[in-house]
């Protein structure tokens, strides 16, 4: 093979990656010019402050903020101590062979559309939500919260269940010949061991459910006001722009979407940030 | 006391797990096997003709699939060869600075929600709209490319990965007999590489046969019939599934929205479990790593 | 500490240093090698033996974190060539100095092509001169015999010594003028070992052989000399 076809080929790697990485910063650019009209004065602080009143010519996303933020927390509460419970079992405490067809069972659970979980969410929790709260219509941050709590659970649970098998053989030979039970290797071993881990997974957890757009969409209510309640109709960020977008494309509504999508792009690069920055303490 | 706490916590909460997945797709087969027919794809027309293109089909799901197949394609055409030349570079010719920074950008692209993708498409229509043809607005070409970009990081990391997991001797062994850079790339790793890599495109596969988020903003419509070409506008299969369970006029109708998802239910599933059997150590610290 | 530069020196290596991360493996060190002579390189692990033989191919500029200092030169065709200058392309230093690794690792690839790779590698291209060159080196290597009707076979299929002669083969395929044979037998038994033995001292002919190795009978079967390495550096 000839040198030039060798350097060639070289660039042509190098160009892929380059044009690849650009993309990160062509999203963030494209996101920030698209809403730059909105950055003129103090017009950010009211963005981010106000209320959602289009009638009333108030354009702020803080309503839907909030929900992104609630639907996202009680999720995650939901699905970490589902999670970590399912690793134990499959880490530790089911025999070998349940452990192995349950944890075959959550790898396909990942493949699941999130599309379908919206679906099943409508015609399956939302009337029982329906039926034993308050909630008139069942469309609510309660829905919502539940059915991406067990979305994003696969995904923390192969995580989790990784960060413990990853704990050294060595230490467990250790343990056991301390005569450790093994719910007490469990504690006091393996956890500690997989505390960054587990802490990476949870943040990363976080991640995809702040991103989730479609289980909101179709059964957290898209009410575009502050919520008071779990059953409470809400509008998360990204349901926000999937239902503005067919609006007039200069007007200051069509806008505030692009400012969600900032405000959601920052939201992810601190949690990248976050992960990387506890993997290299985790090096130390 | 806590070793029983902690066990009896494992086991409810395998049952909750357990339980939640029969459930879903308990209520997705029950409702949907019975419209699994020939007609909830074709409608009335006689499927032949339906492929051949000489009749539309009208009242089936026919489009829809064709278009999630075409949005596929397409996009994996697009993010293949972009993933495979990133993955081989950072893997093989990068120094240590850029690839640090490579990987941050890729780790920060993976965690973009599908929705910012999609708006960005949808930008990138209005832009393209303005500055360049009145003809392109959101549209197959647009929302394949924006699918590609979604997708990118799973191909650039399971290549990577696959790669730079090779032993250090197979890469010396060839090296050592005269292989130039690339050779050794092309006639030993690549080969060697080809399961990681094949799990990282049939991932990618998956995620554009389910992402609905995406296409929402780029150019899907509920009826477009085939897309006859790049710049117009089609159906998908789930685009329809959300479709349905918001707009459904009859209990018919939301039958075939039931059919929809059993049929992509079955696609993802079938993806990812020839994904995880290709490679068993296909682990979420790969995929997300740290 | 110069080395005694004979006519017949192969190789000159003068002031050469190695360093892997902040640790310095090999230090300083000066040496020549004769001309189709078998010279042992002996010395406990981690002494820099190993280190030592892939500078003379330049193989380690593929290990991450390592670097290095001095100068290597090799006599090709009667003039003393600098194998560190930037005009000598790396492929064709790797055809002229070939190698073998500890452990046999065989391409997963046919008996065949394994033999053809590093051919294949420099773009020969006739069928007939490729075959006949493969048919040679498997001879030269003691193999010829014992593969000739399972050619096609995969040569994971081949034992260890076999597939140790395999390697060995490839490596002289490409008609090298330096061989550099890094404990060629020590995964092997003794019997396979003592047919590699045999082998090596058949080759010298022609070539300019350094072996790495652990066993003092071995060093004296087969060694016309022996460098002594240790903590890096060459002891007379």
């Amino acid at each position: 093979m000839s040198p030039t076809r060798e350097y060639l080929y070289e660039k042509g790697f190098l160009f892929s990656a380059i044009l690849s990485g650009s993309i990160v910063f062509l999203i963030f650019a494209f996101m920030l010019i698209m809403g730059l009209p909105l950055f003129k004065g103090n017009q950010v602080v009211a963005l981010i402050k106000n209320d959602w009143l289009p009638a009333r010519g108030v354009y702020g996303i803080y309503p839907m903020v909030v929900a992104t933020l609630a639907i996202s927390f009680f999720s995650l509460a939901l699905a970490f101590p589902l999670s970590l419970g399912c690793a134990f079992f499959s880490g530790s405490i089911a025999p070998p062979r349940i452990a192995r067809v349950f944890r075959k069972m959550i790898q396909i659970m990942t493949g699941i559309p999130t599309v379908i979980y919206g679906f099943v969410g409508i015609f399956l929790l939302v009337p029982i939500v329906r039926e034993f709260t308050t909630s008139t219509s069942g469309l609510c941050i309660f829905s919502a919260s539940l059915m991406l709590g067990i979305m994003i659970s696969p995904t923390l649970i192969l995580f989790f269940t990784d960060s413990l098998e990853a704990v050294p053989k060595s230490f467990l030979d250790a343990a056991d010949a301390l005569g450790a039970t093994r719910v007490q290797k469990l504690l006091y071993v393996m956890v500690p061991q997989a505390k960054k881990g587990i802490l990476a997974g949870l943040i990363l957890a976080l991640g995809r459910a702040l991103g989730d757009t479609m289980v909101a969409l179709m059964i957290a209510g898209n009410a575009a006001r502050v919520p008071e309640s779990l059953f409470d109709a809400a509008r998360t960020l990204t349901a926000h722009i999937a239902l503005v977008i067919a609006a007039d494309y200069e007007s200051f509504e069509f806008r505030s979407i692009f400012a969600c999508g900032l405000v959601l792009y920052a939201f992810i690069a601190l949690m990248v940030l976050g992960v990387r920055w506890i993997g290299m303490t985790n090096k130390r | 006391m806590l070793d029983r706490v902690v066990i009896a916590f494992s086991w409810i909460s395998a049952v909750i797990i357990v339980g939640a997945v029969c459930a879903i797709f308990g209520h997705i087969i029950l409702n949907g096997a019975g419209t699994i027919k020939l007609s909830l794809i074709f409608g009335d027309v006689a499927p032949l003709d339906a492929l051949l293109l000489k009749r539309q089909v009208l009242n089936g799901l026919f489009p829809a699939v064709i278009g999630t197949l075409l949005l596929i394609l397409i996009s994996v055409m697009w993010a293949v060869p972009l993933g495979l030349g990133t993955g081989i570079y950072l893997a093989e010719y990068a120094g240590a600075i850029s690839k640090k920074i490579f990987n941050l950008f890729f780790d920060i692209l993976a965690g973009i929600p599908s929705i910012v993708i999609g708006l960005f498409g949808f930008a990138l229509a209005i832009f393209l709209h303005k500055n360049v043809s009145n003809n392109i607005g959101p549209c197959l070409l647009i929302s394949s490319m924006a699918l590609a970009f979604l997708v990118l990081p799973y191909i650039i990391r399971t290549t990577q990965v696959a790669l730079e997991e090779l032993p250090r001797e197979m890469r010396l062994t060839a090296l050592a007999l005269g292989a130039t850079r690339l050779q050794n790339i092309r006639h030993v790793l690549l080969p060697r590489a080809l399961s990681g890599i094949t799990t990282g495109v049939i991932l990618a596969i998956g995620r554009c046969a389910e992402d609905t988020a995406v296409i929402l903003l780029t150019g899907v419509v509920a009826m477009a019939g085939i897309p006859h070409s790049l710049m117009g506008s089609y159906e998908a299969l789930p685009f329809y599934i959300y479709y349905i369970s918001s707009q459904y006029t009859s209990p018919e109708e939301l039958l075939t929205g039931y059919g929809a998802s059993l049929i992509l239910l079955v696609l993802c599933i079938g993806l990812f479990s020839a994904a995880f059997l290709i490679q068993k150590r296909l682990t979420y610290i790969t995929l997300y790593r740290a | 500490m110069n080395p005694v530069s004979h006519e017949n020196t192969k190789i000159r290596v003068t002031d050469l240093s190695f360093f892997y991360r902040e640790r310095e493996v090999l230090k300083k060190v000066n040496v020549g090698f004769a001309e189709s002579k078998i010279t042992a390189l002996i010395g406990p692990s981690g002494a820099g033996k190993s280190t030592f033989l892939i500078t003379l191919n330049r193989l380690w500029e593929s290990i991450p974190e390592a670097r290095m200092t001095g100068k290597v030169e090799i006599k090709f065709s009667g003039m003393y060539r600098d194998i560190y200058e930037k005009s000598f392309p790396l492929p064709t230093l790797r055809r002229r100095v070939g190698m073998v690794f500890q452990t046999p690792n065989p391409l997963p690839m046919s008996i065949y092509r394994n033999v053809a790779f590093p051919l294949k590698l420099a773009g020969e291209k006739d069928r007939k001169i490729i075959s006949q060159k493969v048919e040679e080196a498997l001879d030269r290597a003691y193999l010829w015999d014992e593969v000739k009707d399972r050619l096609n076979e995969d040569a994971i299929n081949l034992s260890g010594g076999q597939q140790q002669r395999l390697c060995i083969a490839r490596a002289l395929v490409m008609e090298p003028e330096v061989l550099l044979l890094d404990e060629p037998t020590s995964s092997l038994d003794d019997s396979a070992g003592r047919v590699i033995e045999d082998l090596i001292l058949s080759l010298k002919e022609k070539l300019t052989i350094l072996v790495v190795s652990h066993y003092l009978e071995q060093v004296k079967r087969l060694a016309d000399k022996s460098i002594r390495f240790s903590e890096g550096s060459v002891i007379n």
